[in-house]
């Protein structure tokens, strides 16, 4: 145990005391970059020099000191973003991003950039242009994409805190996978200037990982300019809705969900209601279209001729593939957006958040991301995206906090989702349900943090 | 008539309509690609949404406008 594995807050809090030197806060993150990062591939980038510095040049802010790690989906001043890909689809160089100012103007200090599957294109982190970024808790399992690599970092204790991106789940599967609280903001609230879809999205957002919900608070105040002011669950009206995304999940997650909603209501003295939440197939392949159509970003058929042939023969396919998507259909998935955006307001007169499994299986192996659910053998993202386009279709907020672990030892996550700027609600509820687990969950060590020794890959 | 489902019609035609090229690998990835989206598609397409009303540019940070 080293200052290093204090909390996001405890580093911050204790740099601001004096009771810790930023300077060797630095160093040794850089040093367990070093000896953990071969195992888990979470950090594809070090730059100690810009590292230190950011440090000298750092204000008195909430974060002074911190080191961080951000996601390959931004640039940064000294780097061009990658998207975790050989080629991107779009022009890119070194720039002031939206969260890099955010995280520079909090003091924060920008230790790495974290890996990420393959032009953000998958929830399971198994494909990048740097390798794939591998789970903590099992070197063999997927991260959980496309926050792969923060999210790993996080898990492993490179960082206490990264920065990653979200259009379908891409920071609440990555941190369901890990055992990580992850919180998708309010569509349009945390920075995301500078991303390469900035100009055109509906769907992606920027937002923290972190081990839990306090350090998601602080975290996400540096992300969104503004102070994430701690609040009352007290009451909290759970709503549940009945429906694959609830329903067609491994037993293992099912039942420690449904214990964790319990364990919320009782601990907020709420109430849990069963809800009616209609065409939420529709809704998730509108969220797919939607995204999807954004990442053609101009692309040409000149261009997709050319690809790259360093990107994966996945996504060369799929890239390709987008270009046949009908207009039809994105028009119709914008006129289920407008009827899911309307149920929703409808649905939060009744009830504070919606609850259900963040992602419906523990992390499946990097060799073969395929999910057993009670419906048969499916793709982790075909599985996973039922749980995570709602939120980015509508804009509403999310978040993934962890709840327990498998018979196998892996992370399972519990999605909670909030009314349009109620992201104070979800760490309000998500702290509310780490008290009522005794933390256990979050405190909780990956073998690799705990051990500071690479596990046998 | 009855929809068509079958990738080995609709993928290359319309890559070849479209002008853009494909190895064996991509093909099959975009066939693999349109057995999995083409049914949810489809469903989406046959929903009947005819008396929803777009939203005129809406701010998606917030519930939407009654």
């Amino acid at each position: 145990m080293t200052e290093l594995d204090l909390s996001l807050r405890g580093q911050a809090a204790a740099i601001a005391a004096g009771e810790i030197d930023p300077a060797a806060l630095l160093d040794a993150a850089l040093a367990r970059i070093e000896e953990r990062n071969p195992t888990i591939n979470a950090v594809v980038e070090t730059f100690p020099d810009r590292s230190r510095e950011m440090l000298a040049a750092a204000p008195e802010g909430p974060l002074r000191g911190v080191p961080v790690v951000i996601k390959d989906e931004w640039p940064l001043p000294w780097r061009a973003q990658r998207f975790g890909a050989a080629e991107m689809f779009a022009h890119t160089e070194p720039a002031e991003s939206g969260p890099y100012r955010a995280l520079r103007d909090a003091g924060a200090v920008i230790v790495g950039v974290g890996n990420m599957h393959e032009l953000g294109a998958s929830s399971t982190g198994n494909t990048s242009v740097y390798g794939a970024a591998r789970n903590p808790w099992d070197t063999e399992r997927c991260p959980g994409g496309s926050s792969s690599g923060p999210a790993a970092a996080v898990a492993a204790r490179l960082v206490a805190g990264a920065v990653g991106a979200d259009g379908l789940g891409s920071i609440r599967f990555p941190a369901a996978y890990c055992g990580l609280t992850g919180l998708k903001p309010t569509f349009g609230r945390s920075a995301l200037d500078g991303h390469h879809a900035a100009a055109v999205t509906e769907t992606i957002v920027s937002g923290p990982l972190c081990a839990d919900a306090a350090d998601c608070r602080l975290f996400g105040s540096a992300l969104f300019g503004e102070s994430l002011e701690g609040g009352d669950a007290s009451g909290l009206r759970i709503g549940v809705v009945r429906d694959t995304v609830s329903e067609d999940v491994a037993p293992e997650v099912g039942d420690a969900c449904e214990a964790a909603i319990e364990a919320l209501r009782a601990e907020t003295g709420g109430e849990v209601k069963e809800v009616e939440l209609a065409d939420l197939a529709p809704a998730t392949m509108s969220g797919v279209l939607i995204i999807n159509a954004e990442m053609l970003n101009g692309i040409t058929p000149a261009q997709l001729n050319d690809v790259d042939p360093e990107l994966s023969p996945v996504n060369r396919g799929f890239v390709k593939y987008r270009m046949l998507l009908p207009v039809a259909a994105v028009a119709q998935a914008k006129r289920m957006r407008a009827l899911m955006r309307r149920r929703l307001a409808a649905l939060f007169e009744q009830v504070d958040v919606l609850a259900w499994p963040t992602v419906p299986a523990v992390a499946p192996p990097l060799e073969a991301p395929l999910v057993e659910l009670p419906s048969g053998t499916l793709t982790a993202d075909q599985a996973n995206v039922r749980g995570g386009a709602l939120a980015n279709l509508t804009g509403i907020p999310g978040i993934s906090t962890p709840v327990g672990f498998s018979s196998d030892g892996l992370p399972i996550g519990l999605q909670l989702q909030a009314e349009w700027g109620r992201d104070e609600l979800l760490l309000d509820a998500a702290e509310a349900l780490e008290r009522a687990n005794g933390r256990r969950w979050v405190e909780l060590l990956s073998p690799l943090a705990a051990e500071g020794e690479p596990t046998e890959a | 008539m009855e929809a068509s489902n079958r990738a080995d019609e609709f993928v290359p035609a319309g890559m070849a309509s479209l002008g853009i090229e494909a190895d064996e690998i991509e093909a099959a990835v975009m066939s693999a690609a349109h057995q999995m989206f083409w049914p949810g598609i489809r469903e989406l397409i046959s929903t009947d949404l005819s008396d929803v009303a777009p939203e005129r540019n809406p701010d998606l940070s917030k519930p939407p406008e009654s």
